[in-house]
């Protein structure tokens, strides 16, 4: 059994590491232990309000390269661990049995160098998979730099693998993580898309059996500890869904952990975080180019999120009719989220809807009532300062009561200007 | 009127047929605070007569016996006039009617299944395993809804190899799975003798938990939102032990 203290020199770090999704995958149980669950299960929350999915931990925290934002870095004076492929695989499946986790997520530091740190990864999973008989989920990090052979072999054992560009931009990469580029990372990530793609192909046929990476992957970015705009940010993210096929990019508001002089010494706010999410939704799911929602050298707004605003600039395009718009048009109404848009066509189908009957249903209506008319009628804002004023009130009260603000929007100035709608 | 029928699907049947002339009428299976004035129907069941109107029912749409096992499983007082309502709108439309959200019975009816549905999809993971000496698993815990048998299949799946029981404390009943079948037994008290690792994996468990905490960004509101504070007894993560503090 792993000490404590290991234990916590080990997942204290890895918890940067945003990803806690276990889903995407459906794994059988082939004898043994565990599966995959398709939809991905929370097995607990921490008091940050974070779900806990898997057991996050790093083989080894010591390392040999020297990212500027990282704990690990090798000029820290840090406790280092690293810990034996058996202690994580014990760690793993008496943590799965339990039902606490739904698997395992493994990283680690640049252990003596990149493919020595591949190995070692690459035979915790294969031990997990062959010895023990796990078939519960695993997310694996790739090492940048290390052969590309391990990579493939251990993409055949792991759901899920990610290398985290961290930073949006080669520039930023150059500065504070010297000893990575954007090479290093984009290169096995597009070896891997093809592979599995090819994998795939062979499989139809018949050609081969098993998996290989049957939940894609994933990557993350650092927000705010480098001055890549919004923008930016969000159009390699585009690129990264269209061209390599992510099933995923993750943000992460930068956390002053480390002191540097090339560093902010305040963390970015969680609401920049929350908006990018916000766009990534309208990206992945609302049929949204990130040309419609912010300029390449801008940020989101703050103070309306990203749907909204981009109403606001189209307001030509509104009141639709909610007995009639089709499915891609209401899913660009403020307000209606995706499982209210499927719940509209499916209602609509049996009577006219009105005002009454959308809030029976309880689809919220604080911010759609302004974008639509049911049955013709319309029971929104007359102009458009006052809508713009109505939505922004909308966002600082639920804001604050979701997301415990975040210093901005609590201040009474803007409070006041939000009623106002002078933003 | 009130009707008072025994809780089971078809005693709901039966207790249907009778009250479903009855614009008024009051469908619960507990004993339930009664309007001044008002003296209940009880209800016997009558497996032929439920018989009948489920084949109806059924006719009409097949997967409203399924409807009918989960609103009946809700932990919702109201559950059996719930869905009265529901097979109302059934009866009356003769056809499936789940996606009729504009009508309040049915709407109704759908969030009180969604809850039975979540609740179960909130337990495959919040279930909290003990291993016991013999290397059985048991997990206590205090389900909103009647769904211990309901998590079975997840957990079967899952871990095949191993003998579990899914012991709902409050109901003292139990969802057992002996290696090989399963079944629902009642229970009130299980003896459990814990492995000798027991201790010491539910330690780790704790570490970890801690671990992966951000303080700095503490959310209580939104992690009892997700994880309600009634779930917390049985698991160990939210307990505090002195060597904790
Ligand atoms: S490679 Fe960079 S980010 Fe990763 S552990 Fe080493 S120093 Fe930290």
């Amino acid at each position: 059994m792993i000490t404590e203290e290991k234990l916590k020199i080990l997942t204290e770090s890895a918890k940067y590491d945003v990803s806690c999704s276990s889903s995407g995958s459906g794994r059988k149980n082939a004898g043994g232990m565990g599966n995959g669950y398709v939809a991905g299960c929370c097995h607990s929350f921490t008091p940050d309000g974070r779900c806990v999915s898997l057991l996050k931990i790093l083989l080894s925290n010591d390392c040999i390269y020297n990212c500027k934002y990282c704990p690990n870095r090798l000029d820290a004076d840090v406790p280092r661990a690293t810990a034996t492929p058996e202690e994580i695989c014990e760690l793993t499946i008496d943590f799965y049995k339990r039902n606490y986790i739904e698997g395992l997520f493994l990283s680690s530091a640049v252990y003596k160098n990149p493919d020595y740190t591949m190995e070692r990864l690459l035979l915790v999973v294969k031990k997990l998979r062959t010895e023990y008989r796990f078939h519960g989920y695993i997310h694996l990090k790739g090492i940048p730099r290390a052969d590309e052979k391990l990579t493939e072999e251990a993409a055949r054992y792991v759901d899920r693998m990610s290398y985290n560009i961290e930073l949006p931009s080669e520039q930023s990469l150059k500065l504070l993580a010297p000893q990575k580029s954007k090479e290093s990372l984009l290169l096995p990530m597009k070896k891997l898309t093809e592979q599995s793609e090819a994998f795939r192909e062979e499989k139809k046929k018949g050609l081969v059996k098993g998996y290989f990476l049957p939940a894609g992957q994933t990557t993350q970015m650092i927000v705010g500890a480098s001055p890549e705009r919004d923008g930016q940010i969000l159009r390699l993210t585009q690129a990264l869904y269209r061209k390599n096929g992510l099933k995923r990019v993750y943000y992460s508001s930068y956390v002053p952990v480390v002191k540097d002089k090339l560093l902010p010494e305040v963390g970015a706010g969680q609401l920049r975080e929350h908006r990018l999410y916000q766009a990534d939704w309208l990206l992945r799911f609302y049929g949204f180019s990130v040309e419609e929602i912010v300029d390449e050298g801008e940020d989101l707004a703050m103070e309306l999120d990203p749907k909204c605003a981009w109403a606001l600039r189209n307001m030509h395009l509104f009141p639709v009719e909610i007995n009639r718009a089709p499915l891609e048009v209401l899913l660009r109404v403020p307000g209606i989220g995706a499982k209210n848009a499927y719940k509209i066509m499916e209602a609509r189908k049996y009577t006219k809807l009105s005002f009454e009957d959308l809030t029976k249903m309880r689809v919220a209506l604080k911010r759609a009532k302004h974008f639509i008319t049911c049955n013709g009628k319309f029971f929104g804002a007359k102009n458009e300062y006052a809508v713009r004023g109505l939505l922004a009130q909308a966002e600082t009260q639920e804001s604050a009561e979701q997301l415990d603000l975040f210093g901005m929007l609590s201040t009474p100035q803007n409070a006041l200007i939000a009623l106002h709608g002078q933003l | 009127m009130v009707y008072i029928f025994d809780g089971t699907k078809s005693g709901f049947l039966t207790a249907f047929l009778v009250a479903y002339a009855d614009p008024e009428a009051v469908l619960a299976s507990e004993k339930i605070q009664l309007p001044l004035g008002q003296t209940p129907v009880f209800v016997a069941t009558d497996e032929a007569r439920a018989e009948k109107a489920k084949n109806r029912l059924l006719a009409f749409d097949r997967d409203c016996m399924r409807d009918l096992d989960t609103l009946l499983r809700s932990g919702m007082e109201n559950r059996e006039q719930i869905a009265l309502g529901y097979f109302r709108v059934l009866a009356r439309e003769k056809r499936p009617v789940s996606k009729r959200l504009a009508e309040r019975e049915v709407f109704e009816a759908v969030e009180c299944m969604k809850k039975v549905g979540h609740e179960i999809h909130k337990f495959h993971g919040f279930i909290r395993f003990m291993e016991t000496a013999s290397g059985a698993l048991y997990a206590p815990f205090a389900p909103d809804n009647d769904i211990c048998d309901l998590l079975l299949p997840h957990f079967r799946a899952r871990l095949p190899q191993f003998p579990f029981v899914l012991h709902d404390i409050k109901r003292k009943k139990a969802a057992v799975y002996d290696g090989q079948n399963s079944f629902v037994a009642p229970l009130e008290r299980a003896e459990i003798l814990l492995s000798a690792n027991e201790t010491g994996w539910q330690a780790l468990w704790k570490r970890y938990y801690r671990a992966v905490n951000i303080p700095s960004r503490e959310r209580l509101k939104q992690m009892k939102g997700y994880m309600p504070v009634r779930y917390w007894k049985f698991l160990p993560e939210t307990q505090t032990s002195a060597e904790d503090l």
